[in-house]
């Protein structure tokens, strides 16, 4: 393999955990910004989403049914998640909702380690397992599925919350929850909504990467947790998640290639403490300073 | 306040239990409080910086392994003897948490916990990786037992009272440091930032010194797990250990500084009778699973009893004192 090739190799898994990162930073941004919940249970939807779609197909359902499902019941999972755990609070603050969500991921994840065991699981591709080449490198037509899936997402919001009446409350009341609620939107749906969406797109995502990354009950963490990173540095907003996690993942995969793959997961959690020291830093005090 | 003297009965009282205790119960409850005196403490430390400071610091686990890491290396590699590798491991946290927690504390709630929390797995997931040094994922073997001169620590009893009496001494600490001049500093910052820094205190400042202070008590408290163990894991000060300090922490309630020890003992003799009751019924026993019913126990309490156990206490104390008590004035 020459070092071009390998270039091309690393840079396509990178794109394709990126294109993973900006759709889980983008569920972890939906819910933050309606609700102001950190909700570390995202990267456990993901988790479910791929432990379900093998359960089912385990129970003898086809590959569509075991998915539609596998979505519903993530779906679910999540609203009832936030009527029951995350509403009832009596004094919400940032610290409460944080622990709720961080306890409810290890409920969920007990659950599965005690329902399914500790094995890694996986799902056959969805359009075979034919290699592609591409100069010199190789990739598997599932990595087209995930690009097509972040394209298809984010188009898709996009559309949506830009072009329905449904999608601008939404928006609204992301920047202001006050202010739309005294529009007249119903907020407390709304939080609904969010939780439900979100749910929803980390199982698709989950589902879609299990064939590539396997699945077991202890991945949800620390790929929600890259996903965390993405909209962090991104802004919380779309675009700018996604060009933060392209980024992640890029410099995951060759920081994986070219340095120790065993510290990939270290890569990105550091970018994330460096970017949150950087941010804290008086810009305008150093940018006085050079101006003068 | 008139509860100077009460509080002493109340210390006394403590004290003569936690004495009593390995000569009247058997070897099972001695074994069991001993590692309540070592999560207490380690969750009294992380209860202050919680809900006293109000500085959402999830990387307590990290010090208590890097403690724990340190001073088990130093004995493994014969460098130095036990006692003196756990205050060079208290030394080197507190040296490292100063250099990390030097710009890491000016981030505020969410961004602070991320940052803390990623902090947590990065230092998790290196020292499975540095394999030569550590042992890697499988842990740290043949460390020796905690000896100092001729007098070697082998049995639970000694491990139970070593770890009481750092147990009571980090709570008689932060009883002081919250009493102290330092302390009424710690509850203006975590009541109005602004307001305190108006006053003039160096709220920077006082935020490191509290971070540095339970990272080395942490550190301690880590080398003698590591020591009582003799063994040390990566997995050890992982996601579940979090998890099961922030349930003592909410069980016990944070508002009151006993609170987390109390929390403690519930959790402790809660896991054995969850262990004992289901042990036959559920295969596959970890610390995953423990933590499934942490979780619970976390999301009902916050919900139904914010306070926590010392919350209530506290409330029955002050119905009682409205009824029972002197009126002052």
């Amino acid at each position: 393999m020459t070092l071009f090739s390998q270039i091309i190799q690393y840079a396509i898994s990178g794109i394709t955990s990126g294109s993973i990162y900006a759709v889980i930073g983008i569920c972890w941004s939906l819910v933050y910004l309606i609700t102001k919940v950190l909700n570390f249970t995202t990267g456990e939807f993901v988790m479910l989403g791929g432990m379900l779609t093998w359960g089912f197909r385990g129970a003898g359902f086809g590959l569509v049914p075991s998915v539609l499902f596998a979505i519903t019941c993530t779906i679910l999972i999540s609203m009832i998640l936030e009527r029951i755990a995350i509403r009832p609070v009596r004094f919400p603050s940032e610290m409460t909702y944080m622990m709720i969500t961080i306890a409810a991921a290890s409920v969920i994840k007990g659950v599965v380690l005690l329902g399914w065991g500790s094995e890694t699981r996986t799902i056959p591709a969805f359009f075979g397992t034919e290699v592609i080449h591409l100069f010199g490198a190789t990739m598997t037509s599932q990595i087209l599925c995930v690009l097509g899936l972040l394209v298809i997402v984010t188009l898709g919001l996009s559309l949506f919350l830009n072009r329905t009446l449904f999608g601008k409350a939404l928006r609204a009341s992301a920047i202001n929850v006050t202010g739309a609620s005294l529009m007249g939107i119903d907020i407390s749906r709304f939080r609904f909504f969010c939780f439900g969406l979100a749910g929803g797109l980390g199982a698709i995502t989950g589902i879609v990467i299990t064939p590539i990354t396997f699945t077991g009950y202890e991945v949800g963490m620390l790929t929600g947790l890259k996903g965390l990173v993405a909209a962090i540095v991104g802004g919380w907003t779309m675009t700018g998640t996604m060009v933060a996690a392209l980024m992640l993942g890029l410099f995951e995969g060759f920081g994986a290639g070219f340095i120790s793959a065993g510290l990939k997961d270290v890569f990105s959690l550091l970018v994330m403490i460096l970017f949150l020291i950087f941010r804290t830093m008086d810009l305008a005090l150093w940018r006085g300073s050079v101006m003068r | 306040m008139n509860g100077r003297p009460r509080q002493k009965l109340l210390w006394l009282i403590l004290i003569t239990v936690i004495v009593a205790i390995p000569f009247v119960a058997g070897s099972y409850v001695v074994g069991v409080m001993c590692f309540v005196a070592i999560f207490g403490g380690l969750a009294l430390g992380m209860g202050l910086l919680l809900e006293q400071a109000g500085m959402f610091s999830l990387a307590h686990p990290t010090w208590f392994g890097l403690g724990g890491y340190v001073s088990g290396i130093l004995a493994v590699r014969g460098i130095a003897p036990p006692w003196l590798g756990s205050i060079f491991g208290a030394v080197f946290v507190g040296i490292i948490s100063y250099i990390i927690g030097a710009p890491l504390l000016r981030l505020k709630g969410y961004y602070l916990a991320c940052a803390t929390f990623g902090l947590l797995l990065i230092v998790e997931i290196t020292m499975g990786q540095l394999g030569t040094l550590t042992g890697g994922n499988e842990g740290l073997m043949g460390i020796p037992p905690l000896s100092v001169g001729g007098l070697v620590l082998e049995t639970d009893v000694h491990y139970y009272y070593l770890s009481w009496v750092l147990c009571l001494g980090c709570l008689w600490f932060l009883y002081n440091l919250m009493d102290s001049r330092m302390g009424r500093a710690i509850k203006s910052f975590n009541d109005s930032e602004v307001a305190a820094r108006s006053m003039g205190i160096n709220v920077p400042w006082y935020k490191l010194k509290v971070f540095i202070l339970t990272a080395v008590m942490a550190s301690m408290i880590g080398s003698v797990y590591t020591f009582y163990l003799r063994f040390t894991q990566p997995s050890i000060f992982g996601f579940p250990l979090l998890v099961e300090l922030v349930t003592m922490i909410i069980i016990g309630g944070g508002k009151t500084l006993y609170g987390p020890l109390l929390g403690a003992f519930v959790v402790m003799w809660l896991r054995e009778a969850i262990h004992l009751s289901l042990g036959g019924l559920l295969p596959r026993m970890s610390a995953q699973v423990d933590a499934l019913f942490f979780g619970l126990i976390i999301i009902v309490i916050l919900i139904f009893m914010p306070g926590g156990l010392s919350g209530w206490i506290d409330r029955f104390l002050y119905f009682g004192r409205q009824v029972f008590g002197r009126t002052d004035g």
